[in-house]
Order: C-alpha cells, then sequence, then structure tokens
C-alpha cells in the first residue's frame, strides 16, 4: 500500500506549483569529454534538443527559439514532464542558464530549480559543467521522505550525471550507456 | 552611536557622523554549514566559523553587537554575541522563520512566517510571542524604518506590505513586480528598493505615497539589494548572471556589472566596501565602492546567503 500513499501525497502537493522553500540545495556534476569545446557545443548548445543526448529524455519539444525567452518540455522516459525556460544563452562563451517554469513531482522531486550548463576546454578536449539550485519537492517543514532535500539531491545529482554520461557517449561516438 | 539596527541582513548601511573608529564586521551566515563566520574589516581572511545551528536563512543586527539568526527548518532563532563571539541563546518559533528585523532599542524581533503569510512579534530577550499580523504568501524581506513601519516582501503576492509595528497592523500593500524578495531603504528612508526574483528588475517605491514610482530592468534573477551610504548607487545580485549589477538610484542607469561567484544572494555595504554572498561558490566577494571592482574573494562555509554589519565587536 505505500505506492498508494504516495500517489495521494503527490496530487495533494501538486497545487502548491510556484511555492519555494527557505533551504536551497546545490547540484553539481562535471564530466571531461575527448572533443573540441566547439563539437561538444555543438551538440549540448540546442536548448531544446536535450533529447538528442540525454538517455532519460524520451523527447523534448522546443519554443520561442534558442535564445532568452525560448522553452522546452521535456518528457522523461519515467513519465514526468519538465517545463524550462531559456534565461541567458551565451553561445561565445559556451553556457546557458534556465529555470524550471513547473514543477513535476512525478519527473523530478523538487518544486523548483535554475541551473547553467557550460563547456570550456580542458587539455585537448572539453569539461562540461552542470550545476544548479533546488528547493526539495516539499517544502513544509516536516517533508515526507521522498520530497526532502536528500530525495532532491539524490535525484538531481542522478539525473545531471547520467545526462553528462549521455552526453559524452554521444559527443565521442560511443553508445549510451 | 547613529548605527541603525532596523535593517534586515539583506542590507546595511552605516549612519553618517557615527562613532568613529568603532569597530565594525561583516557577518556571514552560511545555510549549508550552519555557521556564522566574522570577515575581518578590509578582509582577506574570515575568522573561525560559529555553528549556530542547522540551516540559518538570514541574519540581522541588532543593538550592542548582537545578532540575530531565522532557521527555518529547525524553527528556531539563534541569537550571537559579536563581543563575545558566542551563541548566547537559541528559541524555539512556531512557524517557518525567515525574514528578520530588530527594533531600534533591541527589544522586539520582527520575524516572518513564510509557509504562514504572516509577521510574528516576539520579545527579543525571551522570543515570547507578542502578536502577528497577517501578510501576503511567502513573506521574504522585512525592513523596519526609524518611524516604526515594518516593510515585508510577499514573494507569492507580487507586493510589499506596510505594517505599523507598533499597532500591529497593515496599512497598505504595494504592487510590485514578480517574487518579491530583497528590500533596501536609501539612507533618508523615502525610497524602498525591491529586488524582483522572477521578474529580474528592481521596484522603486516612494514611501511617503505608498507607490510604485519606477522599475529598473536588472536581468537574470536579482536576489539581494543594498543602497550606497550616499543614496546614489543600488546594488542588485543577478543570482542567474553570478554578477553584482550596479546602477544609478535616480534614473535606473547601469554603472557597472561586476562579476562574482556562483549564485550571489545577499549583499551589504559597510564603509568603502560592498560584500556579496556567492552561496554556489561558498565566497564572498568584497567589492570597492570607488572603482565598483572585485578586490577580494574570501572562502567560507557552504552555502553563504545572508550578511550582516555588526559594530562594536571585537574583530
Amino acid at each position: 500500500m505505500r505506492l498508494g500513499v504516495l500517489t495521494i501525497s503527490l496530487s495533494l502537493l501538486s497545487g502548491a506549483a510556484l511555492a519555494h522553500g527557505p533551504t536551497p540545495q546545490k547540484v553539481d556534476q562535471t564530466i571531461v569529454i575527448a572533443a573540441k569545446p566547439d563539437a561538444v557545443w555543438k551538440v549540448v548548445g540546442e536548448f531544446a534538443g536535450i533529447d538528442r543526448w540525454h538517455p532519460d529524455v524520451a523527447r523534448s519539444e522546443g519554443s520561442g527559439g534558442n535564445k532568452s525567452g525560448g522553452s522546452r518540455k521535456v518528457t522523461l522516459k519515467s513519465g514526468g514532464t519538465l517545463d524550462e525556460g531559456l534565461d541567458e544563452m551565451d553561445a561565445a562563451a559556451r553556457s546557458y542558464s534556465y529555470r524550471l517554469s513547473e514543477p513535476d513531482l512525478k519527473g523530478l522531486p523538487v518544486s523548483s530549480y535554475t541551473a547553467t550548463l557550460t563547456v570550456s576546454p580542458e587539455g585537448d578536449g572539453s569539461k562540461v559543467e552542470w550545476l544548479g539550485r533546488f528547493y526539495r519537492g516539499d517544502t513544509g517543514n516536516e517533508p515526507p521522505e521522498n520530497l526532502s532535500d536528500e530525495a532532491g539531491k539524490a535525484a538531481m545529482n542522478r539525473y545531471f550525471a547520467d545526462g553528462l554520461k549521455g552526453l559524452k557517449a554521444r559527443v565521442e561516438g560511443k553508445p549510451a550507456p | 552611536m547613529t548605527w541603525r539596527c532596523a535593517l534586515v541582513g539583506l542590507l546595511v548601511v552605516l549612519g553618517a557622523g557615527g562613532v568613529q573608529a568603532s569597530p565594525v564586521s561583516v557577518y556571514v551566515a552560511s545555510q549549508g554549514a550552519g555557521t556564522l563566520v566574522a570577515l575581518a574589516p578590509g578582509p582577506s581572511v574570515s575568522a573561525s566559523p560559529v555553528v549556530v545551528g542547522r540551516s540559518p536563512a538570514q541574519v540581522a543586527p541588532g543593538p550592542n553587537g548582537l545578532l540575530y539568526l531565522t532557521h527555518p527548518d529547525a524553527r528556531q532563532i539563534s541569537v550571537f554575541d559579536a563581543r563575545r563571539g558566542s551563541l548566547v541563546r537559541t528559541f524555539p518559533v512556531d512557524g517557518q522563520p525567515f525574514g528578520i528585523a530588530v527594533s531600534a532599542d533591541g527589544a522586539r524581533l520582527f520575524v516572518g512566517d513564510w509557509a504562514g503569510d504572516r509577521v510574528m512579534r516576539l520579545s527579543a530577550e525571551t522570543g515570547a510571542l507578542e502578536g502577528t499580523v497577517s501578510v501576503g504568501k511567502e513573506p521574504a524581506a522585512l525592513v523596519l524604518d526609524r518611524r516604526g513601519r515594518l516593510y515585508v516582501a510577499d514573494r507569492e503576492s507580487r507586493q510589499v506590505s506596510v505594517v505599523n509595528s507598533l499597532r500591529l497592523e497593515r496599512i497598505a500593500t504595494i504592487p510590485v513586480g514578480e517574487a518579491p524578495f530583497a528590500l533596501a531603504l536609501d539612507p533618508t528612508e523615502d525610497r524602498l528598493y525591491v529586488a524582483n526574483v522572477r521578474s529580474g528588475t528592481v521596484s522603486v517605491i516612494d514611501t511617503v505615497a505608498s507607490r510604485t514610482i519606477a522599475t529598473f530592468a536588472i536581468g537574470g534573477m536579482p536576489y539581494g539589494v543594498a543602497v550606497s551610504p550616499d543614496g546614489g548607487l543600488i546594488l542588485v545580485t543577478n543570482q542567474q548572471g553570478g554578477t553584482l549589477v550596479v546602477v544609478d538610484a535616480t534614473d535606473g542607469m547601469r554603472r557597472a556589472t561586476v562579476p562574482v561567484g556562483r549564485y550571489p544572494e545577499g549583499v551589504v555595504i559597510a564603509e568603502a566596501s560592498a560584500y556579496v554572498a556567492n552561496w554556489f561558490s561558498d565566497s564572498v566577494s568584497v567589492i570597492d565602492m570607488a572603482t565598483l571592482r572585485e578586490t577580494a574573494r574570501i572562502a567560507v562555509p557552504d552555502g553563504p546567503r545572508s550578511l550582516a554589519v555588526a559594530r562594536g565587536g571585537d574583530r
């Protein structure tokens, strides 16, 4: 019956769409890729093209262009949907920043986040850093375990790490793990 | 001493003509580490961090070198004595304490209850609840002026509530931008600047007329705001951009965009420098107010968000 309880608590919480909690958390993942920064940016720099490289993503639909104000609707293989808005696109610096527009606790157990992805030179290849700030799924004082800071940290770090591994595999021409 | 203790940790301006040569310390509360640490004047290093309890969100200075910290996740307020360099007491709070302001005489605390959409008035000595007043949704920053008017940034109501702090009555609500988070009064207290996180702007409020008279475009996510001691410059942290944006107070024209650490949040001004808490980078950027350039970056414990300036401390 644990599943039943979980479903009820998720549906109760979905009304608090904009609620930010008082305690933000960090997510920070980095990977080194054996390709030039421009080659990596060609794959990762199209904001709505995340379904080309992230192994957890089933599909992604973009609108508004690859610039500030643009957005993407990311459908995860696990079933959830992430509506994300692009705040800043700096192709010269190979970096962009975006935010979650509408939380979906089925996708990621967090109520809000902002994130930045940056490609920089590293030796003969590239380093990709994907970092962000998020709030747990239940911003009240007694969050259930599945919507706690720890659950958010685990899910966000896994999602970012999976994505970077997929990006590396895609750019280096190896099949996704 | 003209040191005003009425401001939250998001902004501190030193009173002009105050006591000379009194030691001034900038304190930084780190939410992740649960610590408070003092930065020496003109600093390159910081003192040893003091453990203050779980997840301190905001810190506000009171008189006599006392600093008050809110701990929303622990439902607690802690009191730090800058002269002794130690925590002197903690008390439980019924709610999710976030924004905090201290009365000029140091007797009362005004504390926003994030999830309760209200402001509580507590005895600063005992923590006893004296009364509450309803405000908008998710009260973030609180600022108290010299007349005893309390301004509250109602984050999810797109407004600033104005409260008579003696009678605990809301006397006005002023529409601002989307997701107002931080507040700063100018030295004359006739202007209140509001950092709007989601609209990427600063609202300028005429505190006499109680209305918004201008909106300055900043971009990104403004999370902290401070006013220069002469009232001429507005300093705004842009969390998305990793910058401190400096604009002219009269027309909002950009004077400088200073790169700082990642996810900057709180900003205060003490003497000739501004201090920015870089939440993600675990550092504080020191910006020279004359040149508007970063002159130092000081490592601090995990997750610094809020700063306060204390006068009369040992360091």
